[in-house]
């Protein structure tokens, strides 16, 4: 039965039929949806504070340290201030200077505790203290942060780059985030100084062999690391959680500490000992708040909810849950404690509906779980997800708009016999979701062939009313690419999606995803400028106008060959700098808390900033793919193929920003096929690009053993390195965003969609091993009525068999957008579809609007043609 | 007139979801049978390719075009760039003006171009059911070149269809037929003088290749270009159910009138005159459907 029209969950002959569907939202996630789309957006400093007491009680650092640090601080601060706010670079002697200083402050460092054994008594001690807040009609608890919807600091990784703007956080126009005085005054008075000398930004200058990095990153030209941040991008053992409670995980602990070899593993034992038993405590101390909130309670009914819920913590996470709530309860209590140890950003949910299933079904055999029941509790569960945000400075709001903190949740897909996996609760849970419309987490779909009609066409119906959930993603495809990472069959075929679109193993994997973002067109400027992209983050953006360097380039051969060996260099480059960081999260800021449930960890006795996961690699994701496509296709027809301009006249006028090169712009933009028109030449160096690019990142090792994994995911950073790039051979302006993800620029998919998805299926492969992104718009009239839900998955199964690996579809008409940034107040709720993941439209800055809505729709109104192109302009001069 | 090996197409349009099933890639021949007073393509009745100019694209102070043109046919006046009188559409200015203000409609293809650009999309003909349809134009003018390519394009597998007004004579369908597993066929007015004077040529020709491609019991959709004032009173309604109903016919596609090719009348070298009809309401096409069940035939919807 298929009722589709009702908003009814459709159900498959494969499926177990469920005997009652639910058609009407539940009153109470009405309620929850509306209290958490009221609910301002705040700054959480609950756990820098927390934390911070702990240090400076039991920690506070040798004598010389405290002495030098306060005016040390006080000197950085002037200088980082000019740096982020104002963007003038920090001078080599200041960079060295306090490089020298981070380098005594280490060396001051007294033995005492093992580090990681500080973080975790840290870590106890905020689990202790941090504020226990029940909202109304909650079925979930747990609090991700101090607010209803926070955004946490962290100082003891790169908390410290808000310090310039935590002033102006509150009145800022993009993402204000409430603030107190006396929150900042205690930031800057008590806890930044503390970390100062010893957070992750802190130490990183002393394991990277370029002093100048923090300019090129502040630059935000060339490329951005993000893992200051945090690393966070993982898939945590949640299943472990739900099955064995923190109390088998302890027994796994205490058994492999026995066997321990050496000191240092036995130092990572004890802290995720003391952390496992800390997560105990945390639900103790749950359940003990919940029942005095039930006595408290006037609503009889209500107080009964909280008794029941008090009940549940008696239980999880200490031990195995045994019931469907008792296990949503488990894993979000178990996410909250994940985040208060590392940044808000791609911890993700893995296949739920596949370990909840045996729950679910239990239950409902049982006859304690009805559907609505289900679709409640799982909605309560979708809502406390959306309630954190990341912190981004102002720079990184332009990178990363939208507010994500892209917890992804995979559904559906085969198993390991390549049998459908999906069940009823896969589509309990899009049913959820659907009621919520939220814009987190990240609803990720695995197709296969044998993915049922009924849930295909869910999912398109899902997708139908905009939000652009669920992303799709392709077992056919994506299963080969992680085997050649080197994953096992049955791991590999047990993928799920890290935060926005990297696929991986989930549950013993730390993949690092979302390290860093470079930007592929500013290596072809660099190359046709004739300047040395190693050399690149050196330089203060001094142009040299290089129309004599490169009319070097005799032919294409010669100019992909320095292209080749520029994007070799700038991988270098980042890499380096991303080493820098991650040896300084091993050095100076393991994660214990993950470390417990990330699998291989507890086995090897090594943390996972350690290398402790059983698997382990660093994502490198290339940024403007097309842009560079639709350039060099551009410069092989109009200089070299047609000589219509020459090289050094091409550059003047990328120079001048096409300013006087009118007619020029005119022939490299419309004359010259985009990627994305399916024509051919443009689709053939996209390719090209692409392997090289996979190549040449896997080709690097982490310090933690694992390769570097090439994706092509943008979130915003398209926008924002756009804004920082000059004119490009494609007829791009200066500033304009690049494209996104493996998506055709805009404007250039006017061939309709299967010639834009059979372009994108060719950048797809199997070297790419961390994710990419298709944006595809439709608009809402085209995907009207059965006909369009079935248009939807012939379009996707198409693309599929062509061999594209994910796509994400934004059904929304531009009207609707238009307005949206006129009125935002009458479109509070409208999710859109950013990169891998969703936002509140009114989250993003403005050039991210004006970016959606420039994505082109697909097909224009109706063609009521009698016959032929009526609507279209006129083909044009065909290659 | 028509070649084996090469024939004058000026578009090959993908992702097309109103002709036939599924979703289909549509070749467009240039060169009609016809020559219809609301022609929506009023760029295919002429055969060979010809020049447009798209005023609007035009860049103001580029005058590349006017250097490279042999004939002096153009001009540096923005809004009177072309003498078409003294134009022999052999495209140099096109090739050289950079704004797509210029442009060539129509070019020869090759039988092997032409499968390589009409296989593209299969993928999404297998899972949607679609295929290729050959339009225009009149695409059985090309039958010599159709002869050999629907064969080879079958041999891919693909859902052929054509889409035809049944203007050119049955001798150069009917070879086509083995290769075709549909047929859209157009009835535009049944009453025959009016048939002359709207599209240049009576329908008695028309209605009997119906009448023979419905004896051959291929698949046959016929459709009825819906052009307000002209085929949609009570009269014509009732000849044309009528007439279907004596074929056994059932069913009739009516295909919404479009006005924008008025727009494009500009850019030709052509003579023919707007007919100023508005684009009707839906409500419109609601009531004609209505009136031809009345009839009863079926309209798809």
């Amino acid at each position: 039965m298929l009722e589709t029209s009702k908003g009814c969950v459709a159900q498959a002959d494969a499926w177990v039929p469920a005997p009652d569907p639910v058609c009407e939202m539940p009153p109470r996630l009405s309620r929850l949806r509306e209290a958490l789309l009221d609910a301002p957006y705040s700054l959480c400093s609950q756990k820098a504070e927390l934390l911070t007491q702990w240090f400076r009680t039991h920690d506070p650092g040798p004598p010389l340290t405290r002495l030098l640090a306060p005016w040390h601080f006080a000197l950085m601060r002037g200088a980082m201030t000019r740096n982020l706010a104002e963007g003038q670079p920090q001078t080599r002697l200041q960079l060295r200077a306090s490089t020298a200083l981070q380098r005594l402050y280490r060396g001051l460092d007294r033995d005492g505790e093992p580090l990681v054994v500080r973080f975790a008594r840290g870590l106890a001690h905020v689990l202790e203290q941090m504020a226990l807040t029940v909202y109304d009609d909650e079925l979930i608890v747990g609090n991700l942060s101090s607010q209803r919807i926070g955004a946490p600091i962290h100082p003891d990784f790169g908390g410290v780059l808000l310090l310039p703007e935590l002033r102006s956080l509150a009145t800022r126009r993009v993402n204000p985030l409430r603030t107190s005085e006396e929150q900042i005054r205690r930031l800057e008075e008590e806890i930044f100084p503390y970390w100062f000398t010893r957070s992750v930004m802190a130490r990183t200058p002393l394991h990277s062999s370029d002093p100048t990095l923090a300019n090129t990153l502040v630059r935000g030209r060339d490329f951005l690391l993000t893992q200051f941040a945090g690393i966070s991008h993982v898939t945590p053992d949640y299943p472990a959680v739900l099955s064995k409670g923190f109390t088998g995980i302890l027994g796994d602990i205490e058994a492999a500490r026995r066997r321990a070899p050496d000191a240092e593993s036995q130092a990572f034992y004890q802290a995720a000992a003391i952390c496992a038993q800390a997560a105990i405590r945390y639900g103790a101390r749950w359940s003990r708040h919940l029942r005095a909130q039930s006595a408290r309670q006037s609503d009889p009914a209500r107080a009964a909810e909280l008794a029941d819920l008090a009940g549940i913590f008696e239980r999880v996470p200490a031990r195995p849950a045994r019931s469907f709530h008792e296990a949503l309860q488990s894993l979000f209590i178990a996410h909250v404690m994940v985040h208060q140890e590392s940044f808000q950003h791609g911890v993700s949910f893995g296949r739920i509906d596949q370990y909840l299933y045996p729950y679910y079904a239990r239950d409902v055999q049982a006859g304690a779980l009805t559907r609505e029941r289900a679709v409640e509790l799982l909605g309560c569960f979708l809502g406390k997800a959306a309630e954190q945000l990341p912190l981004f400075n102002a720079m990184a709001t332009e990178f990363f708009s939208g507010l994500s903190s892209a917890s992804g949740l995979t559904l559906g897909g085969s198993d390991a016999s390549g049998r459908d996996a999906s069940n009823e609760l896969t589509g309990t849970i899009l049913q959820a979701y659907d009621f919520m419309r939220l814009r987190q987490p990240n609803l990720h779909l695995r197709l296969h062939d044998g993915s049922p009609l009924e849930l295909r066409h869910l999912a398109m119906e899902t997708l139908k009313k905009g939000g652009g959930m669920p992303g799709l993603f392709n077992d056919a495809t994506i299963v080969p690419a992680l085997e050649r990472g080197g994953a096992t069959s049955q791991d590999a075929s047990d993928y799920a999606i890290v935060g926005c679109v990297e696929w991986g193993v989930p549950y013993k994997s730390f993949p690092a995803a979302g390290a860093a973002f470079v930007s592929l067109p500013a290596i072809l400027d660099d190359v046709l400028h004739g300047r040395d992209a190693a050399a690149a983050g050196d330089q203060s953006s001094g142009r040299l106008h290089g129309g004599v360097a490169s009319a070097r380039f005799a032919d294409m051969d010669a100019l992909w060959a320095a292209l080749r060996e520029a994007m070799a260099a700038r991988i270098r480059h980042a890499v380096d700098g991303n080493e820098s960081i991650e040896a300084a999260h091993r050095l100076y800021r393991p994660t214990p808390m993950l470390s417990l449930i990330v699998g291989g960890c507890v086995e090897s006795g090594r943390d996972v900033t350690a290398g402790g996961a059983h698997y382990d690699s660093t994502g490198m994701q290339g940024v403007g793919l097309a842009d560079v496509a639709d350039s060099l296709a551009a410069i092989e027809r109009v200089v070299f193929e047609e000589k219509r301009a020459s090289f050094s006249e091409l550059v003047a006028a990328v120079d001048a920003d096409f300013d006087g090169h009118e007619a020029l712009r005119s022939r490299l933009q419309l004359k010259v096929a985009k990627y994305g028109e399916d024509v051919g030449a443009a689709e053939r160096w996209a390719e090209r690009v692409a392997s090289a690019w996979c190549e040449l990142v896997a080709g690097h090792r982490s310090g933690r053993g694992g390769n570097y994994a090439a994706g092509f995911w943008t979130m915003t950073t398209h926008v924002g390195f756009g804004r920082r790039l000059g004119a490009l051979p494609s007829g791009r302006r200066r500033g304009q965003p690049l494209s996104d993800g493996i998506s055709p620029t805009n404007g250039s998919d006017r061939r309709g969609p299967t010639a834009s998805l059979a372009a994108a299926a060719r950048v797809c492969g199997n070297g790419v091993a961390n994710g990419l992104a298709l944006n595809e718009k439709l608009d809402p009239w085209f995907v009207a009525g059965e006909a369009g839900t079935r248009m939807m998955d012939d379009l996707t199964r198409g693309y599929f068999r062509c061999g594209g690996q994910q796509v994400q579809y934004n059904v929304l008409d531009a009207a609707t957008l238009l307005d949206a940034k006129l009125h935002p107040e009458r479109h509070r709720g409208l999710v859109v579809r950013i990169s891998g993941y969703s936002a509140y439209f009114n989250d993003l800055t403005d050039e991210m609007k004006d970016d959606i809505i420039a994505r082109t729709a697909h097909a224009g109104p109706p063609s009521s043609c009698a016959s032929g192109p009526v609507c279209q302009m006129p083909p044009r001069d065909s290659q | 007139m028509s070649r084996r090996d090469r024939a004058v197409i000026f578009d090959v349009q993908r992702f097309s979801v109103h002709d036939g099933p599924g979703i289909r890639t549509v070749v467009f021949f240039k060169g009609c049978a016809l020559d219809c007073a609301w022609c929506h393509n009023p760029e295919a009745v002429r055969p060979t390719p010809e020049l447009t100019y798209w005023r609007d694209r035009c860049i103001s102070g580029c005058r590349e075009c006017v250097e490279v043109c042999p004939e002096t046919a153009l001009f540096d006046r923005i809004e009177a760039r072309i003498a078409w009188s003294r134009c022999t559409h052999c495209g140099l200015c096109a090739q050289t003006c950079p704004a797509d203000a210029l442009v060539m409609v129509g070019r020869e293809v090759g039988q092997r171009e032409l499968l390589d650009e009409v296989v593209k999309d299969r993928e999404f003909f297998a899972t949607s059911g679609g295929g290729v349809t050959f339009s225009g134009g009149e695409p059985v003018l090309h039958s010599a070149f159709l002869g050999d390519f629907l064969p080879l394009a079958r041999a891919e597998g693909l859902h052929l269809a054509i889409e035809t007004c049944g203007g050119a004579p049955w001798e150069l369908l009917e070879p086509l037929l083995p290769s075709l597993d549909l047929v859209l066929y157009d009835l535009k007015v049944m009453d025959t003088a009016l048939h002359q004077r709207l599209t240049g040529k009576d329908n008695v020709q028309i209605h009997e290749v119906l009448r023979r491609l419905l004896a051959r019991g291929i698949p046959v959709e016929v459709r009825m270009p819906v052009v307000p004032g002209h085929n949609t009173d009570d009269g014509n309604i009732r000849a044309t159910a009528a007439f279907l109903t004596g074929l056994g016919v059932d069913r009739l596609s009516l295909l919404p009138y479009n006005h924008l090719w008025e727009a494009k009348l500009r850019a030709l070298d052509t003579t023919r005159r707007p007919l100023g009809i508005r684009a009707p309401e839906p409500d419109f096409y609601r009531e004609l459907e209505s009136r031809f069940e009345a009839s009863g035939i079926q309209p798809y919807r």
